[in-house]
């Protein structure tokens, strides 16, 4: 990011959770002049201590910002943080972007993408994959949706957060990929729960199978990490359930919506919501597993 | 009594001529214009809005089509609540979420209002004929004083529990039709597809365990070909969607119903939507590499 022709940019930053913090000090360290808000003061508290400004409002961090990123739950999570009283909206001066890193419903990120647009504020939806570890590592995948242009400015930053960059098409379809993400994901994680539980019943070293399929077709993302976190029934998140939960939701209402049948994840939604009601929902997914062992 | 109905349609519509049938005077609106003649030329009173409605009868009645429907009519601007007087009960009688109806009525009880909860099974046949079943949630009192316009509408009526009760045991009604549903249709088909006659299956079928009431009406209408509606498919969508909504909420595990859920996810996106839910035979033989026509 130092190189030659590379701007440093004023950036505001909300979210600073196991995702968002790590993003924050990479952008930092990139040379950045980051700036940051949040809903409870104490999670700022580190980047503060080492001179990063906390500003009193988002209004307050949008205006001395030229692209404000979002990284927090739910998609009225970011509706409030954009056009909520002191909001980013009120804010930003036009020309000014708000990069949304949060998975959210793609039609709230059109939605906030338009009312943005009216006042001449540039929108990029662009949630992540790949975890705490991802953004510990840079090595984040992001999947943009946004207008060339508006993405082109803020392609810089995302070449510090992460390796691989996809523009998906316009606002929101940056969340319709990520909503394909999640179902592929989880729906494998189911796979892999319900492999070890078969291999398990025939009394078959379970670890010995994973190793194996990880060789051939079968091999995953999903087969390495929560695979071998079920072989070792180490279920601390990694991504908390409860988080993959909320995201089927919206992707299932989503196809509601546009009539599309979605007949395994409806299944895998189910085993979800079971995960939840045994309360399991700050564990790690791989607690699917023990779904199926009760 | 004087009683005021709110939403025409389908099932609103006969529901309120049987009112007026049992000597009721009904004090009518609706959105769609249109829908109010058959009731106009029955006697009912013409009203501007559901403000009106509500400053004619001390008792009114929504049916429409979901949540923010309900909440137009009953707390938007010249809603229930702008014309009620104190004591007023308003009866919503749509199939909503019952989180919905909760807020709904907590927020009606804020203006003066009880809010009962009564959504009904049993179709547009049974909202002619009079022999809804109705499934009430709300105060004991308010219940008993409205039960004769329940007796003009329905057969069966139970008092399920407090606001919202009425609407938990029609989203149970919800699961186990819309499952049902399903199952004849796979069975037909499967017995077409073996070359089997469905109408002797069927007929055979109601003699044992697998006798419904899904089994015997909606498996004729499946046999006859009749995919009009009736209800829509899409309708049963929304209730389907209302009840996975609330799992997911709570927690709770319905494999069987979210499997359903998505094949009318796939009337409606193939065109279905408008057809009676027993057109899902017609996705299901499509599913199976037949016509579906």
């Amino acid at each position: 990011m130092n190189g030659a022709g590379e701007k440093h940019m004023k950036i505001g930053f909300i979210g600073l959770g196991v995702m968002g913090e790590p993003m924050a000090r990479h952008l930092r360290a990139a040379g950045h002049d980051l700036a940051v808000w949040a809903r409870r003061p104490e999670s700022a508290a580190a980047l503060v201590a080492e001179g990063v400004p906390l500003c009193a409002t988002p209004a307050e961090l949008a205006a001395r910002s030229e692209v404000v990123i979002t990284i927090v739950t739910a998609s009225a999570d970011v509706e409030g943080l954009a056009f909520g009283p002191e909001g980013l909206a009120a804010g930003f001066a036009a020309g000014r972007i708000h990069v949304d890193m949060s998975t959210i419903a793609p039609a709230t990120a059109r939605s906030l993408a338009a009312r943005y647009a009216e006042r001449g504020i540039g929108w990029v939806d662009a949630p992540v994959s790949g975890g705490g570890q991802g953004a510990r590592d840079a090595t984040l995948a992001i999947m943009a949706g946004a207008e060339d242009e508006t993405l082109a400015r803020v392609r810089p930053l995302f070449e510090v957060l992460g390796k691989r960059i996809v523009h998906i098409g316009p606002p929101g379809a940056g969340q319709v990929a990520k909503a394909c993400n999640q179902m592929i994901m989880v729906s494998t994680i189911q796979a892999c729960a319900e492999a070890v539980s078969l291999a398990s019943a025939h009394g078959v070293d379970v670890a010995a199978v994973r190793q194996a399929l990880m060789g051939g077709s079968a091999g995953s993302k999903v087969l390495e990490v929560m695979g071998a976190k079920m072989v070792e029934r180490d279920f601390t998140a990694g991504i908390e359930a409860r988080l993959h939960h909320k995201d089927f939701a919206i992707l299932m209402d989503e196809a509601a919506k546009l009539g599309a049948p979605l007949p395994v994840a409806a299944q895998v939604w189910q085993q979800l919501n079971a995960l939840m009601g045994a309360g399991w929902g700050r564990e790690d997914t791989s607690s699917l597993l023990r779904v199926l062992e009760r | 009594m004087d009683v005021g109905f709110i939403g025409l349609g389908l099932m609103g519509r006969p529901m309120a001529l049987n009112l007026i049938k049992a000597g009721h005077r009904v004090h009518a609106w609706s959105r769609r214009r249109e829908s109010m003649q058959p009731l106009l030329d029955a006697g009912a009173g013409d009203c501007a809005s559901a403000a009106e409605v509500a400053r004619h009868a001390s008792i009114t009645i929504s049916m429409v089509a979901d949540a923010p429907d309900v909440e137009q009519v009953t707390l938007g601007a010249d809603g229930v609540a702008d014309g009620a007087s104190p004591g007023h009960i308003h009866i919503d009688m749509s199939t909503i979420a019952p989180a919905a109806a909760q807020s709904i009525a907590a927020r009606l009880a804020e203006r003066g209002v009880v809010a009962l909860d009564a959504p009904v099974s049993g179709g547009e046949p049974g909202a002619i004929a009079g022999t809804l079943t109705i499934m009430v949630g709300g105060e004991l009192e308010a219940c008993a004083r409205v039960q004769p316009l329940f007796e003009a509408m329905g057969k069966s009526i139970t008092r399920i529990g407090e606001a919202g009760a009425g609407q938990v045991a029609k989203a149970c009604n919800q699961i186990i039709t819309g499952v049902g549903v399903a199952s004849v249709a796979e069975a037909l088909n499967f017995a077409a597809r073996s070359g089997v006659d469905g109408a002797k299956v069927r007929e055979a079928l109601l003699g044992g365990f697998a006798y419904s009431r899904i089994l015997e009406n909606h498996g004729q209408r499946m046999l006859e070909r009749n995919f009009k509606p009736g209800f829509k498919a899409w309708m049963h969508q929304k209730d389907v969607r209302i009840v996975m909504d609330e799992a997911h909420r709570l927690g709770l595990a319905l494999p069987t119903a979210a499997a359903t859920m998505q094949l009318f996810n796939a009337m409606a996106g193939s065109g279905l939507g408008e057809d009676d839910s027993v057109a899902l035979l017609k996705l299901i033989e499509r599913m199976s590499g037949g016509a579906g026509e």
